[in-house]
């Protein structure tokens, strides 16, 4: 009777929930004493003066109850999410049905460009102005072009960093604040590193897409690894050409000038803001009709099915360069941008990690769903920066890692396909868990090829 | 014309460690014949399928394939997009669908060129892309209502019955606009009924569309009722070849399907 109960599927989820928070409580918790051995859990042992202080100072009671809303609002969405989605659309519409749907989406994206251009009047804060650009618009920026690589082409991609670092080092080429001269022999303005930094990072995606792309899943992954790895380590240690591990501190702010147009940005952070809401917008655009065309089912056919892709005439390394190097031009445009706002550069900050936390915007945003990945970026990144700018008591920075994996661990759980996934992918995973349900041999047999 | 060959494949050897998939194979497929592959498990159909299509590279011999238009391929070397670029649709035993897809956007992947444009002339959707486009989709109407699917163009492919998918699996062969279509078990987990359909239909597509059939079955009454020709493998050989009724009365063939009178007795 007892083991019934727990076998249930929302308590077994619940009790999954518990031991996760209970995990991640304990972890960020102060550290223990020989009195207190349990204070990660309960935080600080002064006497509750009031009710509400108890919340204040138990921390578990905090988060039990995040654990039981969250819990909540996923067991709501599982029993009943499935009715609210069938008000709204047809599961199984057609090509011909989602053109209607158009005008509608696109007046909606228009009113968010709206929102996105007066939003730095909105926020008028100078650490949220500039956390805009920083923290959320490069981001967005970096998780759109991963979500190629990732989401549509459905390659593991875990070196993208590399990408922007030779964006951000170009334009520190470029404008000549590295020891190597600058092309041509004079320092060119940063605006025109843009260009340079966009034909590089293609070249980049291709030279290592071309060799390593053969390769598939798990040990494609550990390539790209090593290939951000390796760039992090040249910049480090070429000191002649990179400046070494101190980088370069010299990097000018962009100018655009073209007959009498002359744009010179500066310190302030919301011209910068428009450079990146600019960048994000023309590769939104240029991804979402890459999508549509004849290169996006590609490279749907290929992440659903390589052979059968293959046997119709599609080449799948082509394909894949393709992806990778597309995708690799958002992470140069970023480069650029960062590298000319910050003025400075550092190995150091071109790190697995940062990849990884990419990645993660990504997963959780919903891969191949170009919205989910912008929404999920903007929601981690928002949430990080407030974390930064106002810490609660006892908040360390390397804790934000705790609480997206916990984030992450969750998601996984109950929406594993994101947080506004692709129609597409949630077919996907439904189709494969179905498939696989009771059958865990099936994943080596029924391979035919 | 119906002389000509399509297929010439010559002492074909494919090994896998120690493991002779393929022991010296030697057969030809002449242009608008239906040929069929038949052998017990393992005898080598499936490996044979795939060293036609660049999936697997035999290390001896030759596979030669004549286009329609003179030119020919060597296929051994070739990648298997190269292989099915030239005319060579295959569909799998165990069907491999796009099933997250439409069944629409299945034959619609098939139809589509995928050679000789670049990322921007995708993008762009310049007069040349949206006239390509709307020749693709005319192309996936066209085939789903040939194969009698076209009632079920905007169901997901994971949702249709099996027999439906291996109908499905056709259109997707035939919209690349092969030479040569293999089909490997088509019959597989088809009911009776289906199966009359699916033959009436293979015969459709060698009829009127001009498509030369190697085929892979079980079937026995199927494969005798439909194939003009037959080779028959064996632990990776060719032990006959002949029409239905030369491999019906082969005492070579029965043995390897029934064993031995002495074995039987032993």
């Amino acid at each position: 009777m007892i083991r019934t109960f727990f076998q249930r599927a929302p308590i077994r989820r619940l009790l999954v929930v518990l031991g996760v928070v209970a995990v991640v409580e304990l972890i960020t918790g102060p550290p223990g004493s020989n009195q207190y051995p349990t204070s990660g859990f309960t935080g600080s042992y002064a006497e509750p003066a009031s009710f509400f202080g108890m919340f204040r100072t138990q921390r578990w009671l905090v988060f039990l109850a995040l654990a039981l809303v969250a819990w909540g609002i996923a067991e709501f969405w599982t029993r009943y999410g499935d009715t609210i989605r069938a008000r709204g659309s047809s599961a199984l519409a057609g090509p011909r049905q989602v053109s209607e749907r158009r005008p509608v989406r696109v007046g909606f994206a228009l009113a968010l460009l709206v929102l996105g251009i007066l939003l730095p009047h909105i926020v008028n804060d100078a650490f949220w102005q500039s956390a805009l650009v920083t923290y959320v618009a490069i981001y967005v920026l970096l998780a759109i072009g991963l979500n190629v690589v990732v989401g549509f082409a459905g390659l593991l991609d875990l070196g993208y960093v590399a990408f922007y670092a030779i964006g951000a080092y170009t334009t520190a080429w470029v404008t000549g604040a590295l020891p190597t001269p600058p092309p041509f022999g004079h320092a060119l303005d940063a605006f025109w590193a843009i260009p340079f930094a966009v034909v590089f990072v293609v070249v980049a995606g291709v030279l290592l897409g071309a060799p390593t792309l053969r390769l598939r899943g798990d040990y494609l992954a550990i390539v790209t690894l090593g290939f951000g790895e390796i760039i992090t380590i040249f910049a480090n240690n070429l000191y002649g050409i990179t400046g070494g591990s101190t980088g370069t501190k010299q990097i000018p702010h962009p100018v655009f000038h073209v007959g009498p147009i002359k744009y010179a940005w500066g310190l302030a952070p919301v011209p910068y803001y428009y450079l990146a809401l600019g960048s994000v917008v023309l590769f939104l655009v240029i991804f979402s009709l890459l999508q549509r065309s004849r290169v996006g089912r590609a490279w749907t056919a290929i992440r659903e099915d390589e052979v059968a892709a293959e046997s119709l005439g599609i080449n799948p390394l082509k394909f894949k360069v393709m992806a990778f190097a597309v995708g690799a031009a958002s992470a140069g445009f970023a480069g650029v941008i960062t590298a000319s706002a910050d003025n400075f550069l550092f190995p150091s900050s071109f790190t697995l990690v940062f990849s990884i936390n990419i990645l993660v915007l990504v997963i959780l945003g919903g891969m191949g769903s170009i919205s989910g990945v912008v929404v999920g970026a903007i929601i981690i990144q928002v949430v990080q920066a407030y974390l930064n700018h106002t810490p609660p008591s006892g908040y360390q920075q390397p804790d934000l890692y705790i609480y997206v994996g916990a984030l992450l661990i969750t998601m996984m759980i109950f929406r594993p396909a994101g947080l506004i996934p692709s129609r597409q992918r949630r077919r996907e995973i439904t189709l494969y868990e179905k498939s696989h349900e009771g059958h865990p041999d099936e994943v080596l047999l029924g391979d035919d090829v | 014309m119906t002389t000509e060959n399509v297929f010439e494949v010559e002492h074909a050897t494919l090994r896998f460690g120690g493991v002779v998939s393929l022991n010296d194979v030697s057969l030809v497929q002449k242009r608008g014949e239906i040929l069929a592959v038949i052998g017990p498990n393992g005898a080598g159909k499936t490996s044979l399928f795939n060293s036609l299509t660049g999936v697997y590279q035999p290390q001896e011999g030759t596979i030669t394939f004549h286009r329609a238009d003179g030119r020919t391929m060597s296929v051994i070397g070739k990648k298997a997009h190269r292989v099915a670029g030239a005319g060579v649709a295959r569909t799998f035993q165990a069907s491999r669908m796009f099933s997250a897809l439409s069944a629409f956007d299945n034959v619609k992947i098939g139809a589509e060129d995928h050679r000789g444009f670049g990322v921007v002339g995708a993008m762009v959707r310049g007069p040349r892309t949206r006239h390509d486009d709307r020749r693709s989709d005319e192309k996936t109407a066209e085939l789903l209502s040939f194969v009698g699917l076209a009632e079920r163009a905007n169901v997901l492919a994971a949702s249709l019955s099996y027999g439906e998918r291996r109908r499905l699996e056709i259109a997707r062969g035939l919209a690349t606009q092969p030479e040569v279509l293999l089909l490997d078990e088509p019959a597989a987990g088809t009911n009776p009924a289906e199966k009359l359909d699916l033959a009436r239909l293979i015969r459709r597509v060698r009829d009127e569309l001009g498509v030369t059939i190697l085929l892979i079955e079980h079937d026995m009454k199927l494969v005798m009722s439909l194939a003009e020709r037959l080779y028959v493998l064996n632990f990776g050989s060719v032990i006959a070849e002949g029409t239905p009724a030369e491999i019906r009365a082969n005492p070579v063939v029965i043995e390897a399907y029934l064993g031995t009178s002495a074995e039987a007795s032993a």
